[in-house]
């Protein structure tokens, strides 16, 4: 599907309700349904914008939503900048449109720090709320802590992260906060299943080799590791993406997949309880 | 001849002449009409006429144009008067006399009081003692009517010694906003909803009626109110009455009130808990809390915030809670009508985590429309079931904008259908309730302030709500 229709408003310096106004305006002109499965929140810092619409393009056809990117700008006045847009999608096989709502909301100052208190009045009732956290998780930070609060999952993506070792540790605590996704773990999803498959004969693995990214690899070694309670040695090399990963000194071959940013997105929102392989996975990769 | 007493005030600058110009607009006037400001305000006719334009262009919901406007304003007159002496309403009474032959009333008079409480049953005085003889006589009453049980019945009584019920319009502005009324057309002309409206399958209804702002330079009045008088004892309890009532007979005014009485007579507070607010975040910039307010005692215990189980001891209700919540300084803006359904005896779907109860909800504002969960299946491979929200927007599906309150509830005044306007004994039996709930604070002491402004309230009236097992919508 492609968008349709699109209708937009821009507005500087806003309030919320010229902002719920705006949004009912855009509905009032176009006769298509809204359908809602979420609220989609995406916190993207500049270095992250494009990145993050890049992502929602392929998203909205998928899961018809209320998506608020909020891109924080720090210092100057406070404000809060909005663009909204009605982007409607056609329907195979039928004459009417699907429309989701995107809200693009620029923090400017102090707003930065309080994105509850402009996020909550514009969030979908009675649907969970997602949160797409882009680059390193602000622990400890008021954005970061108030927000993990009020959403059901927080989506994160640790290939996004500098220091992934020193990272995974800090996300633990927040495991008992809020149900926690993160778009490597999807990525390994295929290697996971192909060394289950080779149950039992890894019983007694106490060795991986992997040639891929560090999160991956730091992930599948804390997967295995806890998985069967045992320490697993990790020999490392860097690449792209996971080229080769042994066993032992056996090498695994896993089905080749490819998948693009906005599915692995999409996958994650299909998520809705806690994963506790996964927090086992970043407990063990801890450790 | 809409005469308007206050007329110099808040009121008639961002209600309710906008509401007359969206009705000329509308060509829903009627041909001979006129409009009598009047207030202690010194202030000529053409100065009057000219706050009004510059509200009508500031507060409008329509686009302005001249030359309706100029026939409007034509008809518009002011005459400052002191209300509580008799030369004053002399005074007004020549006038209205004089406007009439001019204007072709014919002695109809709309009478609205938009003045403080205070005022109001001397203004009915001094208004009953001078009704015209010729022509019709109506009065409109703004809240707070009375401030409790004892009071309001005065206030009726004093009211009646002059009024027919019938003549008289006790508004509550909820009561003429489009998705309110839009209630009665989901019960009453779907024949899906009304067999499932009932304990059998209801499990509990939510009413939310929330508000981000703060009293917004009202502390004189709101000292003296709280949340409970302000919008717990009308707003909110007409929207359990409308949520809860019997089917009318018929769609005559009289009997939707009685079955709106019925209700509010059924109604018994189970759990009640009160909230103040302090300090806190609304739309990313720091608001002072409600003691901090002007003109607040600084030790108020006012409270902003009141949350109730209520039980309705009727057949239909029996063990069914509504839990009912209003409040200042809230996380959002928002009125809305849930009504959550019962669980699926058997839930047969492993991977339906995401899979909520259905709910109903009825959105009053924002986002006016209706909203329907229920669980669908999540297209792919396997059986995974999560909840959908299929919206009805007021605004995609009509393509009209929707009138404002006052306009609805003006224009039906000046036609004599009380339909939307609030009994005697519904304002009784509402203040019985808050009274009851007063009765239960008396003596009480509460640790205010007790929520943070831009939150959803205390965590007692989250408890109140999770001790059953249950919780407030979300978000």
């Amino acid at each position: 599907m492609s968008v349709a229709e699109q209708s937009e408003w821009t507005g500087r310096d806003v309030t919320i309700l010229e902002i719920e106004r705006e949004l009912a305006q855009l509905r009032s002109e176009s006769m298509h349904l809204r359908t809602s499965m979420m609220t989609h929140l995406a916190w993207a810092p500049p270095e992250w914008q494009d990145a993050a619409r890049e992502t929602l393009a392929g998203l909205a056809e998928l899961h018809p939503s209320r998506t608020i990117l909020l891109f924080p700008q720090e210092g100057g006045r406070d404000a809060l900048d909005a663009d909204v847009a009605l982007e409607c999608y056609s329907l195979p096989e039928v004459e009417r449109n699907v429309c989701s709502e995107v809200i693009e909301l620029r923090l400017h100052g102090s707003l930065a720090n309080s994105p509850v208190s402009v996020v909550l009045p514009l969030v979908l009732p009675d649907l969970p709320v997602f949160l797409r956290w882009r680059g390193r998780p602000a622990f400890g930070r008021p954005a970061f802590e108030q927000l993990v609060d009020v959403v059901d999952r927080l989506v994160v993506d640790s290939r996004e992260w500098d220091d992934v070792l020193s990272c995974y540790p800090e996300l633990v605590p927040y495991f008992e906060r809020v149900a926690i996704s993160d778009i490597v773990w999807g990525r390994t999803l295929r290697w996971r299943r192909t060394i289950a498959e080779l149950w039992p004969a890894i019983r007694e693995a106490a060795a991986l080799h992997i040639r891929g990214p560090l999160p991956e690899a730091t992930l599948l070694r804390g997967w295995l590791a806890s998985r069967l309670g045992r320490h697993i040695a990790l020999r490392h090399e860097l690449a792209e993406h996971v080229e080769l990963l042994g066993i032992d000194g056996h090498e695994v071959i896993a089905r080749e997949e490819r998948t693009s940013a906005s599915d692995l997105l999409s996958n994650e929102l299909d998520r809705f309880s806690r994963d506790e392989v996964y927090e086992r996975a970043v407990a063990a990769a801890k450790a | 001849m809409l005469v308007i007493f206050g007329a110099s005030g808040d009121l008639t600058r961002r209600k309710l002449f906008p509401a007359l110009y969206a009705l000329a607009m509308r060509h829903m006037l009627p041909e001979r009409f006129a409009v009598l400001g009047t207030a202690r305000s010194p202030m000529s006719t053409k100065e009057f006429r000219q706050a009004m334009e510059e509200a009508v262009r500031e507060h409008g919901r329509v686009e302005f144009k001249q030359e309706i406007w100029d026939e409007l304003v034509s008809a518009t007159h002011y005459v400052p008067i002191e209300f509580e002496h008799d030369p004053g309403q002399d005074h007004l009474a020549e006038k209205l006399n004089e406007l009439d032959k001019e204007h072709g009333t014919e002695g109809n008079r709309l009478y609205y009081l938009a003045v403080p409480p205070n005022a109001i049953a001397m203004l009915v005085r001094e208004i009953g003692e001078r009704r015209a003889t010729d022509g019709w006589a109506r009065l409109i009453v703004e809240k707070p009517f009375g401030r409790d049980l004892a009071s309001a019945r005065r206030l009726n009584e004093e009211i009646g010694r002059h009024f027919d019920e019938n003549e008289i319009f006790r508004i509550d502005h909820y009561l003429g906003k489009e998705t309110v009324q839009n209630m009665l057309a989901l019960r009453f002309a779907n024949g899906i909803f009304e067999p499932l409206w009932s304990r059998q399958y209801v499990d509990h209804v939510q009413i939310t009626v929330a508000e981000s702002i703060g009293i917004e330079g009202r502390a004189a009045f709101y000292e003296q109110a709280g949340a409970s008088r302000d919008v717990f004892q009308n707003h909110l309890l007409q929207l359990v009455a409308l949520t809860a009532m019997e089917p009318p007979i018929d769609f005559d005014a009289d009997a939707i009130r009685n079955e709106k009485s019925k209700v509010l007579r059924a109604t018994e507070v189970d759990a009640v808990v009160r909230g103040q607010y302090g300090r806190g975040y609304i739309e990313g910039k720091e608001v002072p809390g409600y003691r901090e307010e002007e003109g607040v005692d600084p030790e108020s215990m006012t409270e902003t915030f009141v949350a109730a189980e209520l039980r309705l001891d009727t057949w239909r209700w029996a063990d069914t809670p509504f839990y009912v919540r209003t409040g200042k300084r809230l996380a959002r803006r928002e009125t809305t009508i849930a009504i959550q359904f019962k669980r699926v005896p058997q839930s047969l779907f492993a991977q339906s985590d995401g899979l909520r109860p259905n709910v109903l909800a009825i959105h009053v504002q924002p986002d006016e429309g209706v909203s329907l969960g229920i669980g669908a299946k999540v297209p792919g491979q396997g059986m995974t079931v999560r909840t959908v929200n299929m919206d009805f927007v007021y605004g995609g599906a009509f393509r009209t904008g929707l009138p404002e309150a006052y306009e609805r509830l003006i224009l039906d005044a000046m036609r004599g259908d009380p339909t939307l306007f609030t009994r005697a004994d519904e304002i009784e039996e509402q203040w019985r309730i808050v009274d009851s709930i007063h009765a239960r604070w008396a003596g009480q002491t509460s640790d205010f302030p007790n929520y943070d402004a831009g939150t959803w309230g205390p965590e007692a009236a989250d408890e109140l709500i999770t001790r059953d097992r249950r919780s407030w919508r979300r978000h």
